[in-house]
């Protein structure tokens, strides 16, 4: 190989790296919303934790709902002085327990907003365009949705901090 | 003095499940006039129309949240004096405190049990 085409070949595969480079760099670049700690340890970490607690609270509505109908089949209504109160009681129960859903929506909405947000970052690395709609900013004077089991106040606690103590 | 049960009630929850669960409740309590708003702004548009004697209302909706509509209603002449208690999932402190300073007049914590809302309300409304 004489002396020129080998320069031309080192210059080519020099270029070739350099360009190699920027686009690992721009890849970076655009993951960086994915790569902060915060959007780890916190909006994903967060998301994940909404979706099990969802799925728990969803099992307990159920479960709360199937107890309720399996009652009623079981009340005896040639006792007509009992089994009225006793279908209310049940119509209660299956009402309380359809709270569930507003809850888990609301859970749920944030695991979409954080997938919202993974789904925008991977198309634009792609070169592509999103296809979910661009995800709204959290308007201001909204809060957080459901505490996590366990962080929020129970309604006790409410009552006495209502009542001016604590 | 007796509870009006006839009294307009006006509920405001952007799920419809909850309107429904919440209406039921009421009308299961024996309340019969009750009207439904879908966020702050429709809250508040109903509450110029019509003579309410209670509101209870979420916190989280668009484009006005509950604690927005508690806010105006307690700085409007015409209806500041009208109960209101907020119906949330939203159960940290601050946002209690919050409500209490913006003169909310009972919290309940969502998910919650027909026996609490009725408590909560004869605690704001007096026996019925």
């Amino acid at each position: 190989m004489a002396g020129s085409d080998k320069l031309e070949l080192v210059e080519r595969l020099t270029n070739e790296c350099v360009e190699m480079c920027r686009t690992i760099l721009r890849g970076r670049k655009r993951l960086e919303p994915l790569l902060a700690p915060s959007f780890r340890t916190q909006k994903l970490q967060r998301a994940i934790n909404e979706q099990k607690t969802a799925v728990r609270e969803m099992e307990t509505a159920v479960e709360r709902i199937m107890s309720a109908v399996e009652q009623m089949s079981e009340i005896d209504f040639s006792d007509g002085g009992t089994a009225g109160l006793k279908v209310a009681a049940c119509c209660d129960q299956i009402m309380e327990a359809c709270c569930f859903q507003d809850i888990t929506g609301q859970r749920l909405s944030q695991v979409g907003e954080t997938l919202d947000l993974v789904e925008q970052t991977l198309a634009e690395l792609a070169g592509q365009e999103s296809r979910s709609a661009p995800m709204p900013s959290r308007p201001e004077g909204l809060l957080n949705g459901p505490a996590m089991p366990g962080c929020g106040m129970e309604q006790d606690a409410v009552d006495r901090l209502l009542a001016g103590g604590e | 003095m007796a509870v009006d049960m006839k009294m307009p009630i006006l509920i405001v929850d952007d799920y419809k499940t909850m309107l429904r669960i919440v209406r039921n409740l009421l009308t299961k309590l024996g309340f019969s006039e009750i009207d439904e708003a879908t966020d702050g702004t429709d809250a508040l548009a109903k509450l110029r129309t019509r003579n309410y004697g209670l509101v209870i209302s979420d916190w989280n909706m668009q484009p006005m949240t509950g604690y927005e509509l508690l806010q105006k209603i307690r700085s409007d002449d015409a209806l500041k004096a009208l109960p209101f208690v907020m119906v949330t999932a939203e159960s940290k402190v601050e946002n209690v405190i919050a409500a209490r300073q913006a003169g909310v007049n009972n919290y309940i914590i969502k998910p919650f049990s027909a026996e609490v809302l009725k408590a909560k309300l004869k605690t704001v409304l007096g026996d019925f």
